[in-house]
């Protein structure tokens, strides 16, 4: 409470305390007239009699009646301190119905610094996986410092709470009693909770966390009846956080257990798409070989049976295409058993180029244009031929998705001698992805194409850490989409001879 | 004359290889299960065998070790709808002289036929 209402207060009780004399001896004296009047049947008292009676009554009243105008404004007129104490009270009941760590922490921290007008309050709550204390919630405190406080389990402030028991700590008193070494470390515990006075919050013996409080100026603001309510208090909130911090293990707990269980139901998904994938492949690669095989015989028995140009056409379409049918079961496949496959020395430029010829067909009709700059001479890379084409395919593909019709796709192969990096960068200009979507772009069954699996991309990532390299992507919605792959240059053999001996594979390049 | 035995659950794909490899003047005979093609081999010696892995019952590895035990002589090339790695490495490792994937090549197959049958003179 201010100085200024102190004041205040003080000289309105005088007020009152001496209108009361007045009122009390006025009284005294009529009485006392009256008394005098039938006893000695004289009219008039002596003026200095009346005087005499007054100071006697005074000094009389006075005392009893400072009291009990103190008592009066203290329960009646000024109850702001009963008031606080009412209010803690019923905080101390309503904390009962919060099972939320933190929705308990911010009413406690904020409630004491309100109606007390603190400067700060802060809740120590024990952290049981590290084992020490943590701050759960301050009033008047910069969110951030709130991270760096702790208090570990040997630190004085905390030993001091468990040997003390249950009384309120009060930060001179406190130090007061300790050598001074010990002292200086028990004021810098009190400093960092910035409180000067700390009460505990224990159930049965158990520590479950103290409440620091600190004022602009703490000389005399809290006196024993405070103290007292504040220990009824810390007993019932205690319980109150008993149960909240045991809600927030079981939350984390849980969530911890909901992991686990979508990483196994990730791995249960993989298995049963690897399943389904023998499965087909037998049903299917069958079928697709009696097609292709008979297609085969005819093509090859053209000669003797005079076959149309145009039927020999068809034929060799019909063998092509079963033969793409089958590398669809066998990529669905790839990611899970791939460690083994054939690796070689592979020119990135010439995957990419293959892997555009693949989709022009569907761009050109879409009038979507690929550019491509590629800085020679790019460094070779040791992997299988299919995996890597597997990786263009997959990010050309989700280009020209993206894009729908009329745009540009340019890809970009760079050599990072520098960094000892192969870069491969793949933008478009197609809708972009929402930010929220980044996260899952490369989550299995993730899409948001109805009619998609899910898997392109997804695949795309494990070949390209197969091969000890990292895929990002950057994307702004309505603008376009840049995937950028980078793999760390070959360590073994030598870059000339492998340089000579690519040039003889594709002279083109 | 080179004599071929195709083992093939699909009746289908006996038929057109036999009539692949009859057009390239091979004597071809064919069986569509384990049992059947252990009792071929055993009535003709076929030089070469083309045995599928997966097949209901008596299936093409355990097939294949019967005919490795009994005529190791006999060359035998695997064909299999989808290459589970443990599998053909079993197979390899059990003497297969090759394997091949589905859908096949026939090019590409009659060029390792003949090679594996050239082997054996």
């Amino acid at each position: 409470m201010s100085l200024y209402l102190k004041k205040r207060k003080k000289l309105l009780k005088k007020l009152c305390v001496g209108t009361s004399l007045f009122f009390f001896g006025s009284a005294g004296f009529f009485v006392f007239s009256i008394v005098f009047k039938n006893l000695f049947s004289r009219s008039q008292a002596h003026p200095l009699l009346f005087v005499f009676l007054m100071s006697v009554i005074s000094i009389a009243a006075y005392k009893p009646l400072d009291i009990a105008f103190t008592q009066l404004f203290k329960n009646y007129l000024f109850k702001k301190k009963t008031f606080a104490h009412m209010t803690l009270m019923e905080l101390a009941e309503e904390l009962a119905l919060v099972l939320d760590l933190q929705e308990l922490s911010n009413l406690i921290v904020n409630t004491f610094g309100e109606v007390f007008h603190l400067k700060t309050a802060a809740l120590l709550i024990p952290n049981r996986v590290r084992g020490d204390f943590e701050i759960a919630s301050a009033y008047g405190w910069n969110i951030s410092d709130c991270y760096r406080v702790r208090f570990s389990k040997d630190s004085l402030l905390i030993k001091l709470i468990h040997s003390t028991g249950g009384p309120i700590l009060v930060r001179d008193r406190a130090i007061r009693t300790f050598s001074w070494q010990e002292a200086n470390a028990l004021a810098h515990d009190f400093d960092c909770l910035r409180a000067s006075w700390i009460f505990p919050l224990f159930v049965k013996e158990e520590l479950l966390g103290a409440v620091g409080l600190g004022a602009f100026s703490a000389h005399g603001l809290f006196d024993e009846a405070d103290f007292q309510v504040f220990r009824e208090f810390a007993r019932s909130a205690a319980k109150s956080l008993r149960n909240a911090l045991s809600v927030s293990e079981l939350k984390t707990a849980n969530g911890e257990l909901q992991d686990i269980q979508s990483q196994l139901l990730q791995a249960t998904k993989l298995t049963a798409i690897e399943q389904l994938a023998t499965g087909l492949a037998h049903e299917i690669h069958n079928p697709l070989t009696i097609i292709s095989g008979k297609a085969q015989v005819l093509l090859l028995q053209k000669d003797r049976n005079q076959i149309d140009k145009k039927v020999e056409e068809v034929l060799k379409t019909i063998v092509k295409q079963t033969k793409r049918a089958a590398d669809i079961t066998r990529k669905l496949l790839m990611f899970s058993q791939s460690s083994g496959l054939p690796k070689e020395r592979l020119q990135l430029e010439q995957i990419l180029e293959d892997t555009i010829s693949l989709v022009s067909y569907q761009t050109s009709l879409e009038g979507i244009r690929i550019s491509r700059a590629i800085t020679r001479p790019i460094p070779p890379l040791y992997a299988n031929v299919q995996e890597m084409r597997e990786v263009f395919f997959n990010l050309l593909l989700n280009a020209v998705q993206s894009i729908g019709s009329q745009g540009k796709i340019h890809c970009e192969i760079r050599d990072r001698i520098k960094d000892q990096i192969v870069e491969v960068r793949i933008s478009d200009t197609g809708r972009g992805i929402p930010p929220e979507h980044i996260d899952k772009l490369f989550n299995p069954f993730f899409t948001t194409r109805p009619e998609a699996v899910g898997l392109g991309l997804f695949v795309t990532k494990q070949i390209i850490h197969r091969y000890a390299g990292s895929i990002r992507v950057e994307s702004r919605t309505g603008e376009g989409s840049l995937f950028t792959i980078q793999w760390p240059y070959l360590e073994s053999s030598p870059m000339a001879d492998q340089k000579a001996e690519t040039l003889s594979l594709f002279p083109n390049a | 004359m080179k004599k071929l035995l195709i083992v093939d659950d699909e009746k289908e794909i006996c038929e057109f290889l036999k009539a692949f490899f009859e057009e390239r003047n091979f004597e071809v005979y064919t069986a569509n299960s384990g049992v059947s093609a252990i009792k071929y081999i055993q009535e003709l010696t076929p030089q070469l065998v083309l045995l599928d892995i997966h097949m209901p019952g008596m299936d093409g590895i355990n097939a294949l070790k019967w005919i490795k035990e009994k005529y190791p002589k006999v060359k035998v090339i695997m064909v299999t709808a989808l290459e589970t790695r443990e599998k053909i490495e079993e197979a390899m490792r059990l003497g297969a002289d090759n394997y091949i994937t589905k859908p096949l090549s026939l090019e590409y197959l009659e060029k390792d036929v003949q090679e594996k049958i050239a082997q054996l003179t």
